[in-house]
């Protein structure tokens, strides 16, 4: 189920944290109000990481990860390296990627089977993901925007991506990604969807200003809480109607 | 984001205050000395600027007045007729209307008065002027008192209407009075409106907000209305009926069907029937509201009849609603069917809205936002969630306990809260053995940085990297072999050999003439003072070099025919000449030798005029120009006294000594 939170009075959640299925990475902040709304959900269940990525707190959008793995950038210190490599498991591999597009959390969009990418990344890079990964890399926009890893959010139930993303490329990217797709928001109509929100395979965390409307889409594509794509074009239609139009 | 917001209205002045805070302003604002002696210029400029700066106080204020108040025409028909229904139009056009006149008087007062005021011919005159503008500029804005004050009244009310927005989702509702219309207000909203059992407690229209299905509702409760012609209706029901007409809304027409508001079902359908023009286009549902009190099977037949006729003609404006969803049951007291009231309505506006926005183009631009993309499979690869066991089996036993963690916030709150209190990031390290996740890893280790070593296979690395560079290596020496091949042959060597002969000739030649040369200046090479350069020598070097030199020589000598002189002396010195680096240092120093032994001689010495070898000079006409022309540049010079160019001596002109004659008879202090 999907969790409002913010951090330090911005909504941008996804900005200041990375989940994944096997771990959690979390900024560190002047309190431990943001931390302690990731560890009241997932303690019992991954490791939640407190860290910084070359000494700055967006960890969320200079990272790249999955359950396989995780790619980090060159601005990474060895001390924050080490850190990493001490709070995650043993099957996570931790890799400092040497790339000229170090916020791979924008370039970079993955679940635990296939990742789109940035399609100026260099194929070094591309390979380096391919293997830490563990995933079928595609070199793809959305909906215009090289930046897929800020226009998109995906987990191995589902994914949204921009709003304006047209049906043609909704379908395609769903058969590339092999799992159901919807355009929405978060955080009251803010199209950067992976700044405004963090997913994983059971569980979700948005911003505070999410409204429900938006909230409800989330938890249906992404089947969080018993909820099917389906009600996004069965139940919900009337309310995205009156909503949007 | 409220639209209609009538609080902003500044407030409307009385006429007493307004002629005070006018005059006063005129008077704080210009000048006001002023005496009988000054230039009647200067009289009727002080007495214009009073009355035109009084006059522009008071048409900026009354200005303001005209343009804050809403046009009843301009904004929403709602707004405007609930206006009209709390103000009465006509009055309110022409209160403003009044406001408008007074400005445009005062404007005509002002220049009427400033064109009399510049034929002013005294003070007295002027002032008298002036006091009679800004007098009738007050008796206007006396005569407008009432206005003022009516206008005044009209902005108190407006700031405490309610904000309603005329075209966001409405649910409206309507009824007699003592209904229970107040009572499902407060129950479905936020709202506190009064509730008392007796008629007309709500004498105003009141507003909150519900959600359904995601999307805020506002709520708006109505006044009652009673069942009589139109003329007749108060204020208080021409609300109800302003809000009726001119909303959107989904309605709900509440019924008391235990007669205990004081009124009959009889009478409750003929208001029914009365205002069923206002329902049009508008999804309607009839409540029948205290249930508690009068089960819907106790009704009498007759009552009951009534009901269904209502019924079915809320049916006629139901457009495909079914027949549950037009009469429903309700007890605000014992919250009976109050929230299937309330969402059956919400559901009914819902799908008017989304039918109507269907059929709109606008829906073509977000098509993509109520579609959901399926994949369709392209591999035969299973993509499985991967959720850990620990969640599935907590879903599982979601109704167990929920025994709260503590978190690092109450932790935080217990060690002195934040800003005092520091997690450590390495509490939660997963390592091989707990003990080690408070060692202290070095960073520098011998003046090595620790992490570029931290690696399980770091030999097994190096070794590889070993096996490569000896790879590398053998590469190199392959190469460095190919090198030495390339050896040159013995023709070769003899070229290269006489190549650097040559070489070091020119320059040890090239030394030895600057070496003797000595102070002496470079001169071309065609005055030849070496006689090196000679026609057989240049013969001999060109058949050196396999080259005819036979036409080379024919040309040389053909320049040369004109001199005859020149030919014998070359002729003569070509005996001497030996292409040999020895014999040529030692010609050198023999010229050297006679030179020097030329000097000492003077008896032998040439004339000046006649050239000699090495002086530069062509010959001797040349010369003598030369000499001429050094002679005249330093006669002034000489002329002076003067040693050289750099004799810049200053005597003493007058010396005291000689000019000054005998002594008098004072001190003998010059100065």
């Amino acid at each position: 189920m999907a969790t409002r939170l913010q951090f330090e009075n911005n909504c941008e959640v996804g900005v200041f944290s990375k989940l994944t299925n096997a771990y959690c990475l979390v900024a560190i902040g002047g309190s431990e109000n943001f931390y302690s709304a990731f560890e009241s959900e997932l303690a019992d269940v991954i490791p939640i990481v407190k860290t910084s990525i070359g000494g700055t707190r967006i960890i969320g959008r200079l990272c790249a990860g999955n359950k396989n793995g995780l790619l980090v950038p060159h601005t990474t210190t060895d001390q924050e390296l080490q850190h990493l490599r001490n709070s995650l498991p043993d099957q996570v591999v931790v890799q400092r990627i040497d790339e000229r597009l170090s916020a791979l959390g924008n370039c970079i969009a993955c679940n635990d089977y296939v990742a789109l990418a940035h399609t100026d990344l260099d194929k070094e890079t591309e390979e380096i993901i391919a293997d830490v990964l563990g995933v079928e890399v595609f070199r793809q926009t959305i909906a215009g925007n090289i930046l897929v890893g800020s226009y998109c959010a995906l987990s191995n139930k589902g994914g949204m991506v921009h709003p304006h993303t047209s049906v043609e490329d909704l379908e395609e990217l769903s058969t590339l990604l092999q799992v159901p797709l919807v355009a929405g928001t978060v955080n009251r109509g803010s199209e950067v969807i992976a700044a405004g929100m963090t997913v994983n395979d059971w569980t979700s965390f948005c911003g505070s200003d999410t409204t429900a409307t938006e909230l409800s889409v989330i938890d249906s594509i992404f089947k969080l809480r018993e909820a099917q794509p389906s009600s996004i074009v069965d139940e919900m239609r009337k309310s995205l109607i009156d909503t949007y139009v | 984001m409220v639209q209609y917001n009538f609080k902003r209205i500044t407030v409307v002045p009385n006429g007493k205050e307004f002629v005070d805070i006018i005059l006063s302003r005129t008077q704080r604002q210009t000048p006001t000395v002023v005496h009988k002696g000054y230039k009647i210029n200067r009289l009727r400029q002080f007495y214009m600027r009073k009355v035109k700066y009084t006059q522009t106080n008071f048409h900026a204020k009354l200005s303001a007045i005209i343009d804050e108040f809403p046009r009843l025409e301009q904004i929403h028909p709602f707004y405007g007729d609930l206006l009209h229904v709390l103000y009465n139009k006509d009055h309110y056009k022409l209160a403003l209307g009044q406001v408008n006149t007074a400005r445009n008087l005062i404007s005509k007062i002002s220049k009427d008065y400033v064109k009399l005021l510049k034929y002013g011919d005294s003070l007295y005159r002027c002032k008298c002027l002036k006091v009679a503008a800004l007098g009738r500029m007050c008796t206007v804005l006396k005569r407008i008192t009432p206005s003022l004050a009516y206008l005044e009244q009209i902005r108190q009310h407006m700031a405490r209407l309610p904000s309603i927005d005329p075209n966001t989702r409405t649910v409206l509702i309507c009824g007699y009075p003592n209904v229970g219309k107040s009572s499902f207000m407060n129950k479905v909203t936020r709202a506190d409106v009064d509730v008392q059992p007796y008629a007309f407690t709500t004498k105003s229209l009141f507003v909150g907000h519900t959600d359904y299905k995601y999307l805020r509702y506002q709520v708006i409760d109505t006044p009652g209305i009673l069942d009589r012609p139109f003329e007749d209706r108060n204020i208080i029901e021409m609300c109800s009926i302003t809000a009726l007409a001119h909303l959107r809304a989904a309605v709900l027409f509440f019924l008391d069907i235990s007669g205990s508001c004081g009124y009959t079902i009889a009478q409750q359908a003929a208001l029914f029937h009365s205002i069923k023009s206002l329902f049009m286009n508008k999804p309607l549902v009839i409540v029948c509201n205290k249930t508690d009190l009068m089960p819907m099977e106790n009704i009498s037949e007759e009552d009951r009849k009534l009901i269904e006729e209502m019924k079915s003609e809320a049916m006629k404006t139901a457009m495909g609603a079914s027949e549950e969803q037009v009469l429903l049951k309700m007890s605000t007291l014992t919250d009976e069917g109050v929230m299937s009231v309330k969402n059956a309505a919400c559901e009914r506006l819902l799908d008017q809205r989304v039918e109507a926005k269907m059929k709109s183009k606008k829906i073509n631009d977000h098509l993509n936002r109520f579609h959901v993309a399926i994949p369709k499979p392209r591999d035969s690869i299973e993509r499985l969630p991967c959720i850990p066991q620990v969640v599935l089996e907590a879903k599982a036993k979601e109704a167990a306990a929920m025994e709260k963690r503590k978190t690092e916030k109450d932790l935080e709150e217990e060690n002195g809260g934040a800003g005092v209190y520091s997690a450590s990031l390495k509490k939660n390290y997963i390592l091989q053995h707990d003990e080690w996740k408070e060692d202290i890893m070095p960073e520098i280790l011998d003046g090595h940085n620790v992490a570029d070593f931290i690696d399980p296979d770091i030999l097994q690395r190096l070794a590889e990297l070993e096996r490569e560079e000896g790879i590398r290596e053998a590469g190199v020496e392959e190469a460095d072999m190919e090198m030495d091949i390339e050896k040159l042959s013995d023709e070769q060597l003899k070229q290269l050999s006489e190549i650097r002969k040559k070489k070091a000739i020119l320059i040890k030649n090239h030394r030895l003439k600057k070496t003797v040369a000595q102070n002496r200046s470079t001169v071309p090479r065609k005055f030849d003072k070496d006689k090196k350069y000679t026609t057989k020598r240049m013969g001999r070097e060109l058949s050196a070099m396999g080259l005819d030199p036979s036409s080379a020589m024919d040309r040389a000598r053909s320049k040369s025919r004109g001199r005859k002189r020149d030919r014998s002396e070359d002729a003569g010195n070509d005996a001497m000449d030996v292409d040999d680096e020895q014999q040529s240092n030692k010609k050198q120093r023999v010229r050297s030798k006679s030179r020097a032994m030329s000097i000492s001689r003077s008896q032998s010495r040439p004339p000046a005029h006649e050239v000699v070898p090495g002086e530069g000079f062509k010959d001797s006409t040349q010369k003598l120009s030369a000499i001429k022309i050094s002679n005249k540049s330093h006669k002034k010079r000489d002329k002076n006294a003067r040693r050289g160019e750099a004799d810049r001596v200053i005597p003493t002109l007058r010396p005291k000594h000689l000019f000054s004659g005998k002594r008098g008879k004072g001190k003998t202090d010059r100065r």
